[in-house]
């Protein structure tokens, strides 16, 4: 990696900050993202990955939620402390995103034309009928049979995999750098998923674009990204070139993700479940530094229990 | 089409209940109607002349049949009370309701939706809080308590406004605002909630995620969702108005049709308030309908 980042996310903490209550959610988080690479953001749900996304792009619900330290670099610009009106700029036209469930990320009311057509006109002062063609190029540009057709339904007319090319269409019309997938094939069936995979890593191929690929799918990873971080509890705790990573993982989190992933081609009868669920940041006990005190032991499945298990030694 | 046809039948059927309903109740409902016509000094057998005359000694049924047999034949019958054609007798009191009631439904939609939406854009400030806790005293408010009210500030106390009677566009405001009162508070509710409940809805972090600004997805995106529930609504609007107008338009003297059905029910002038309270009955029903195919034309999932 010799270039520049593109997007260069820095110490990035998010809190919840409201009625008495006020903890971080996100802690610490650095990543990079090169340009013309896919990373992978991994970890299982209630992690942080979505919520550190979302916040590049300001999306994040605020109040209650506020970034509270670190920056966001892009194009030479710390995103966390743009105005609205610069971030608005930003979105869209610079970085776009695709969000996980299409079918309720559409609004309902208007015909997918209407809603790539307003994209266009956002951030181009241009005539219908051009942002209507543009429109049309970026429907057939991720991956839609019949452009015109899909041009004039509305979402509930669409099936799953439909919208959520649809979605892609939204990201690509105003030709972003960059593209935040945040589970995009997570509510597809499994060969919908594999052609909207396929479709990101040609656009990449052909535009040039970073992708930002957030999942819990081991198996995305490994035949999509690049590169890869894994997430927990709110931090980073293990990053590096896929390959590697997956080959030989260092931190015990991420051998546990690995250890419940399926494989074909191995003699276990059972997979290893990793038990219990994530512990909210607000289950964390004060300092969180603690050592790793046993990894492999058969210990309860509580959440302290799992931060014990998977903390990362500071 | 089909569905077009079949709520025509269901009106057309309605009407005939209602026209049995009306026509039964007001004559189970006691009182005498010679009273208002003849003077007191009447003799029992006058009365009873009268009563003959007007075919009212006949049995029941038959006189219903007689009043539905005019009725298709486009014959209303006249006033009890002075003989008039209710037909000449109802043009200036319909298009004087008309007037009040029209102003009234513009009033519930162009105050409440503005202000609702208003009331969710800024919510939590003092503005909302004002405009939400208003909405609550307008639901629990009675409007002939409002109208009493009204009365006494704007008109007795302050002098700007005339209490009662008919005449420039200052004889509609006091009567227009008690009528809409509790439709603007409900539908300044029901939009501040719509709002709120659509601004968390996914499809308006995609339309931020695209860049489009905050004023078009509130205007037109997060708007035009939030318009079902209150289009859907809208007959019931409707319904209370028409209820409503009938102790608004009393109270202020307004000579309309709620006001004139008052009266004829209270001299049991029959044929008057037969023909009111079917009015009644038919503008409630169009309401509805309007309603449901406004919501079909605004939803294009039904559109479609």
């Amino acid at each position: 990696m010799t270039d520049e980042p593109l997007l260069d996310i820095r110490d990035l903490s998010i809190g919840l900050r409201g009625d008495g209550v006020g903890y971080d959610i996100v802690r610490n988080v650095s990543m990079s993202l090169y340009p013309k690479e896919i990373l992978a953001i991994v970890g299982e749900s209630g992690c942080g990955k979505s919520l550190t996304a979302l916040s590049v792009l300001a999306l994040h619900a605020s109040p209650p939620l506020h970034i509270t330290s670190g920056s966001i670099m892009y194009d030479g610009r710390d995103l966390t402390k743009v105005s609205a009106s610069q971030m608005r700029a930003v979105r869209g036209a610079e970085i776009a995103m695709v969000f996980q469930d299409p079918m309720s990320a559409l609004d309902p009311m208007f015909t997918a034309g209407t809603l790539l057509t307003s994209a266009v006109q956002a951030h181009h002062k241009v005539r219908y009928d051009v942002a209507k063609s543009r429109a049309l190029e970026a429907l057939a540009d991720a991956g839609i049979e019949d452009p015109r057709r899909r041009f004039g339904e509305y979402p509930f007319q669409l099936s799953g995999g439909v919208s959520q090319r649809v979605m892609i269409a939204l990201a690509l019309i105003n030709d972003p750098k960059v593209i935040i997938a945040d589970e995009p094939t997570t509510a597809l069936d499994v060969t919908v998923q594999a052609q909207i995979l396929d479709r990101l890593k040609e656009l990449r191929a052909e535009r040039g674009m970073s992708i930002i690929l957030i999942t819990h799918n081991l198996g995305v990873v490994a035949s999509v990204a690049d590169r890869m971080v894994v997430m927990y509890t709110g931090e980073v705790v293990e990053s590096g070139m896929v390959e590697e990573v997956l080959a030989t993982p260092q931190h015990p989190y991420t051998k546990g993700l690995l250890g419940a992933v399926p494989r074909l081609n191995s003699d276990a009868a059972t997979l290893v479940p990793i038990m219990g669920r994530v512990p909210q940041p607000n289950e964390l006990p004060p300092g969180c530094s603690l050592p790793i005190v046993a990894a492999e032991s058969s210990m309860s499945a509580g959440p302290i229990a799992r931060i014990l298990r998977y903390m990362v030694t500071p | 089409m089909r569905s077009l046809l079949k709520t025509v039948v269901l009106t057309f059927l309605l009407l005939l209940a209602s026209s049995l309903a009306v026509f039964a109740a007001i004559r189970l409902s006691g009182g005498d109607v010679t009273a208002a016509r003849l003077p007191a000094s009447a003799t029992a057998a006058d009365r009873q002349l009268f009563r003959h005359q007007m075919g009212l000694d006949q049995p029941i049924l038959k006189q219903y049949a007689t009043y539905l047999g005019k009725l298709f034949k486009g014959d209303l019958g006249n006033s009890l009370t002075n003989s008039a054609k209710i037909s000449t007798l109802a043009v200036e009191k319909i298009k004087n309701s008309l007037i009040l009631g029209a102003t009234s439904m513009l009033l519930v939609f162009g105050i409440g939706i503005p202000l609702g939406m208003i009331a969710a854009l800024k919510r939590n400030s003092w503005f909302d809080t004002g405009i939400t806790s208003a909405s609550v005293a307008g639901m629990a408010v009675p409007n002939f308590w409002l109208a009493l009210i009204a009365i006494y500030f704007f008109s007795t106390r302050l002098g700007w406004l005339p209490s009662a009677g008919q005449g420039g566009i200052k004889y509609l405001v006091l009567p227009a605002f008690v009528l809409s009162a509790e439709g603007i508070a409900l539908t300044v509710r029901m939009t501040r909630s719509a709002m709120l409940d659509n601004l968390n809805q996914d499809f308006v972090r995609t339309l931020r995620a695209a860049g489009l600004s905050e004023r078009r997805i509130y205007f037109k995106h997060v708007l035009r969702n939030s318009l079902l529930p209150i289009i859907s609504l809208a007959g019931l609007r409707v319904g209370q108005i028409v209820g409503y107008a009938l102790v608004v338009e009393t109270i202020f003297g307004w000579p309309g049709v709620g006001q004139s059905l008052v009266n004829a029910v209270l001299r049991r002038d029959y044929p008057v308030v037969q023909f009111f309270s079917l009015l009644l009955v038919l503008v409630v029903t169009l309401g509805n309908l309007a309603a449901s195919i406004g919501y079909t034309l605004a939803n294009p999932k039904l559109r479609k």
